[in-house]
């Protein structure tokens, strides 16, 4: 079974919250039916649950449409749903990705990332009618639309998607057709619902409402309210700085976001659990080299599998192609010249994106506005893991070597599409390819791209500063640089071999966060992201261990790791410790499921004293021991939370009422107004520490595959 | 034989034994002989002589007889530890003979009963006798803490046994090793990182700051408007290590050599071996790490002690009944002390039935 795919209740618990969070009671309820029973048809579902069908069907468009849910109708009698639960999990994210996205590529990025998340599955027409919407308004939205009165508000936004009657191969969201009519219902009832909650809603872009918070809500009343509520909170956030401007501002802003892989085309194969893609490919295969039939003999099943294998990475990679799209009007270029030259060089079947001034025949402005986009999770791995790297690095080495890396990763980042490929055939690390440019990079290019502020001489050894910037300066026994040296004051040049210093620590730490490639006497750098990778695994469950049972349980496991099973004495000698000072760790680690233990007698009579104990630390297991328990860790989280603001609900809901929002201290006392500002406080505290604790769940699941166990 | 016949002087049997003990024992310590090495000593005159004469050397305890794969050979002994032996009851002599055979792996007194058949006295009383003639010592195992293992007093006892330079009675000697490592610590450090004060390059402060406040006071202006901005320098980080430009990463061997010139364990031996083993601990400890080709640094970077990851941070992640917590129930978040005091909030107070 596809490793993400594989759940387990406490994962099930935590995403039902999620879920609950943003898209209210009605569909969590569904959802929790298959969190619970996996995979399920229509009517099985209907039987399962206490919901009308009618509620069911709304539920479950409203999963759907947030990919939430797989479906396939493979099997002609009733189509099935089940889970996706990097999906799902990734909800705890979204605040995160639009983050993540700014830092890279600005504001206006992250703005339409954010929108992408909140609305699902996306029709570029569908986008560009909620950035500006047009007062005619049913071109595109066909005639379910007439309902609405004018896709103003992000609520209607939701409703035009659902509304979208074009073919299925372009269509905005595939839903199977049993839930047609739950779709024209739930569009009417987000469209009836929404005059109400958006009274203030004045045909402006809202969609340029920033999200920041992990999950973008601030208060949790319950059911599809809540959603309205929250989407009118965000009107009022309207920022000028990351508002998107024009049509063309938008493809453009679009442009970049699927170049470099952050937004992806949905295809139909994507509405499939990789269950069912594995069925696809295996017929697919099955079909064309073999009539039909299983072949027989364990090697030709090998064989197949193999093939199926590959046919599932093309499929997949397919529908990943970069889709023809390309801005109407070319506008100025971004801030980021190197751009157009890359894409260039590129020649790997990235057949279809812009290639300024030799574009073919430019994609009609229609057909483009049918593809239908989405958010790729795995990029967000990807830049997630960029992210722990600087953290890491600036930890061990400071703050501007990880400045420097941070800059190397951003480059390389780019082209990488995701953290690990689960459908690799045998297990070959996914590594940067030595000989791709696009996996390399110079000092000379950390150099240009650093920010000017920095001070490149920090966390450096004095010595090699005076050595390269020298002129007068001299180091004294104190390690002081007389006179001072100014690192704002040098070349180009001095700044690169400056740089290159710091890259070296890079490269000279045990942990190799850089690699050494040359290339026509220049020296290039690359990033072997695997082992770092494990390495950072190990990290994670250390830390744990080390807040839990000191320094002693990182000693204890980290001698296991390198020796292997040892019993007592052995364990006691590989420490240098006398056996009695370690069982206790031993003991608690092993009863928290870090560490394992075996007993073995020694007679055939069970008695302690003829007992020998081994220990021994499996990585893997630890590892998703750490995973479960901070799933866990997760969901109390969110229950605190729950319960802190049941504490104060009067007060909460009083401050959401519409009149009262924006307007607080002329509506509540000083004494709620201080109230409110502690619950702000704890909420942001709740928050954030759930933020941190997705951080050890990217590091732990979504860095690198599963390791061997031993 | 021959020998004797060259020589042209009859020897007595004492005489002739005498020499073959005093050719055997030119050989370096520890060779065995076998019946044609000594044969070839060319003491004895003939097989049945050479027969008798190693009989009376045995009879003597100046050869300890032996066999390999079956066949018999013997060892010199030195004439010190013969008189001793001469001087033995037969039960001393019996358990010296199977002390003496296990060699410097020692033999444990319950095994040594059990091999000998013994009384619990008997063995008592002999091995006390065989301790204070210093012919054999006793150790305590390291693999078997309560174990008395019994070897001869010559013999140096094995790891296995004894342990290394690090242990001492069966145990890690802790204030030892603490000793040694920090000293190994602050050479590693001092040879691969540098000590940087935080103003190591103050270069606002001189380069314009000072310059400007000196001119100033040169020039007797003190016209605040006039003074110019200092250029941007970003917070100055505390003194800190930075890896060293140059660095000599040490290695075993010259660990060793430091620590031998140091002088601080004076009666043992220390091979590399020894260091090795002291230093994997150190890099367990995370108070070294091991570079390419088996050098070692200390590790760059400050440690953070008060903080560790998003879940161990959070009260969960180091909960004393994180395992017995549930989504409802007199252990769940809402009824949480822990998350009451990280939040500074009341927490639900569950209302118990009694039942009992
Ligand atoms: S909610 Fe409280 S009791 Fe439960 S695991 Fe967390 S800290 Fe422990």
């Amino acid at each position: 079974m596809s490793y993400s795919q594989r759940e387990s209740p406490i994962l099930g618990t935590l995403c039902e919250r999620l879920v609950q969070d943003q898209y209210g009671e009605l569909a969590a309820r569904v959802f929790s039916i298959f969190a619970r029973y996996g995979r399920q048809t229509l009517a099985a579902l209907t039987r399962a649950s206490y919901l009308n069908g009618r509620q069911i069907k709304h539920g479950l468009v409203v999963l759907i449409q947030q990919h939430l849910i797989f479906h396939s109708s493979a099997d002609p009698r009733a189509t099935s749903y089940e889970v996706d639960w990097a999906q799902a999990y990734a909800l705890v994210r979204y605040g995160k990705i639009s983050v993540l996205v700014e830092n890279r590529m600005g504001k206006e990025a992250a703005n339409v990332v954010s929108n992408l998340l909140s609305l699902g599955h996306t029709r570029v027409a569908d986008l560009k009618e909620a950035y500006f919407p047009s007062h005619k308004a049913s071109a595109a939205n066909g005639e379910a639309n007439g309902l609405a009165n004018g896709a103003v508000a992000g609520p209607k936004a939701n409703g035009v998607k659902l509304n979208g009657t074009t073919p299925k191969t372009n269509g905005a969201v595939e839903i199977p057709s049993e839930l047609d009519d739950a779709k024209l219902a739930v569009a009417t009832l987000t469209n009836g619902d929404a005059p109400t909650e958006n009274g203030t809603a004045n045909g402006t872009p809202e969609m340029n409402g920033n999200k920041k918070r992990p999950i973008s809500e601030a208060t949790k009343s319950n059911g599809i309210e809540s959603k309205e509520a929250k989407t009118s909170q965000e009107a009022q956030m309207v920022d000028g700085a990351n508002e998107i401007k024009s049509v063309d501002d938008l493809e453009r802003v679009l442009e970049r976001l699927i170049d470099r892989g952050w937004v992806v085309q949905v295809d139909e194969t994507h509405y499939l659990s990789p269950g069912d893609a594995h069925i696809l490919a295996r017929e697919q295969v099955m079909d064309e080299s073999y009539q039909g039939s299983l072949p027989s003999g364990t090697k030709a099943k090998e064989m197949m599998n193999q093939q199926i294998l590959e046919r599932k990475r093309e499929i997949r990679d397919d529908a990943l192609k970069k889709p023809h799209f390309v801005a109407s009007k070319r506008a100025a270029p971004d801030n980021s010249p190197p751009q157009a030259n890359k894409r260039t060089k590129l020649n790997n079947g990235e057949t279809a994106i812009a290639i300024p001034g030799m574009v073919p025949a430019q994609p009609t402005s229609q057909s483009q506005d049918r593809i239908v986009l989405r958010v790729n999770l795995e990029k967000v791995a990807v830049a997630m893991r960029t992210d722990a790297l600087v953290r890491l690095v600036e930890q061990r080495l400071g703050h501007v070597t990880a400045e420097c890396y941070k800059i190397m990763l951003y480059h390389l980042e780019r082209h990488i599409p995701r953290c690990w490929d689960e459908l690799e055939g045998e297990i070959v690390p996914f590594n940067a390819d030595l000989t791709d440019p696009r996996f390399r990079t110079t000092s000379q290019n950390v150099a240009k791209k650093l920010d000017r502020k920095i001070d490149v001489f920090e966390g450096l050894d004095p010595a090699t500063v005076v050595k390269e910037v020298g002129r007068n300066s001299k180091v004294d026994s104190k390690n002081r640089v007389h006179p001072p040296l100014h690192p704002h004051k040098i070349s180009l040049d001095i700044k690169a071999k400056i740089v290159d210093k710091h890259i070296n620590m890079l490269a000279e730490d045990p942990l190799r966060f850089v690699t050494w490639v040359s290339r026509n006497g220049v020296n290039e750098w690359t990033v072997q992201f695997d082992e770092i990778s494990k390495a950072f695994v190990q990290a994670e469950i250390e830390k744990t261990i080390e807040a839990r049972k000191g320094p002693l349980g990182v000693k204890l496991v980290r001698a296991l790791k390198k020796k292997g099973k040892l019993d007592e004495r052995q364990t006691s000698i590989a420490m240098m410790m006398s056996a009695t000072e370690i069982r206790g760790v031993v003991n608690d680690l092993a009863v928290q499921g870090y560490v394992q233990t075996q007993e073995i007698p020694k007679v055939d009579r069970r008695e302690a004293k003829l007992t020998m104990i081994y220990t021994w630390y499996d990585i893997q297991r630890a590892r998703e021991k750490l995973l479960h328990d901070t799933y866990k860790g997760m969901v109390r989280i969110l229950q605190r939370l729950e319960f802190e603001s049941k504490q104060r609900e009067t007060l909460l809901r009083k401050a959401e009422r519409s009149d009262v929002v924006g307007n607080e201290t002329k509506w509540l006392s000083k004494f709620e107004l201080e109230k409110l500002k502690e619950w702000r406080d704890i909420e942001e505290k709740l928050l954030l520490q759930l933020e941190r604790e997705d951080e050890v769940v990217a590091v732990v699941r979504d860095f690198v595959r599963p390791m061997l166990s031993i | 034989m021959a020998s004797a016949i060259r020589d042209g002087e009859p020897t007595t049997a004492e005489e002739r034994a005498n020499n073959l003990y005093q050719k055997g024992s030119e050989a370096p310590q520890g060779t065995i002989f076998f019946q044609r090495d000594l044969h070839n000593m060319q003491v004895a005159e003939s097989l049945a002589d050479l027969l008798n004469l190693i009989g009376i050397l045995v009879g003597q305890h100046l050869f300890k007889p032996m066999t390999f794969e079956n066949e018999p050979c013997w060892e010199v002994r030195s004439r010190d530890e013969a008189d001793k032996l001469r001087r033995l009851t037969p039960d001393e002599r019996l358990l010296y003979h199977h002390i003496e055979q296990v060699g410097s792996e020692g033999v444990w007194s319950k095994a040594l009963r059990n091999r000998t058949n013994v009384t619990q006295q008997v063995m008592n009383k002999c091995l006390k006798n065989l301790e204070s003639k210093e012919l054999v010592q006793s150790v305590m195992s390291v693999k078997f803490p309560n174990r008395k293992m019994y070897l001869l007093k010559h013999l140096i006892p094995s790891e296995d046994i004894a342990g290394g330079p690090w242990q001492s009675d069966g145990e890690f000697d802790a204030p030892l090793i603490e000793i040694v490592t920090s000293l190994i610590h602050q050479y590693v450090e001092k040879e691969t990182s540098v000590h940087v004060p935080g103003d190591w390059n103050d270069w606002v402060a001189h380069d314009r700051a000072a310059a400007i406040a000196k001119k100033r006071t040169q020039v007797q202006v003190s016209d605040i408007e006039d003074t110019p901005l200092p250029s941007y320098r970003p917070p100055r980080s505390r003194s800190h290590f930075v890896p060293r430009a140059d660095p000599r990463y040490p290695t075993i061997q010259s660990i060793r050599k430091f620590i031998v010139d140091s002088n601080i364990i004076r009666e043992r031996k220390v091979r590399d071996e020894d260091i090795e083993q002291l230093l994997d601990v150190m890099v367990l400890e995370g108070r070294l790490e091991k570079m390419k080709g088996k050098s070692y640094r200390t590790p760059p970077g400050t440690k953070n002690t008060d903080s560790f990851n998003g879940f161990v941070d959070a009260p969960c992640g180091t909960c004393p009944v994180f395992d017995q917590c549930m989504d409802e129930g007199p252990i769940s978040a809402r009824t949480c002390v822990y998350f009451g005091e990280w939040l500074g909030t009341e927490s639900d107070v569950i209302h118990r039935v009694v039942s009992f």
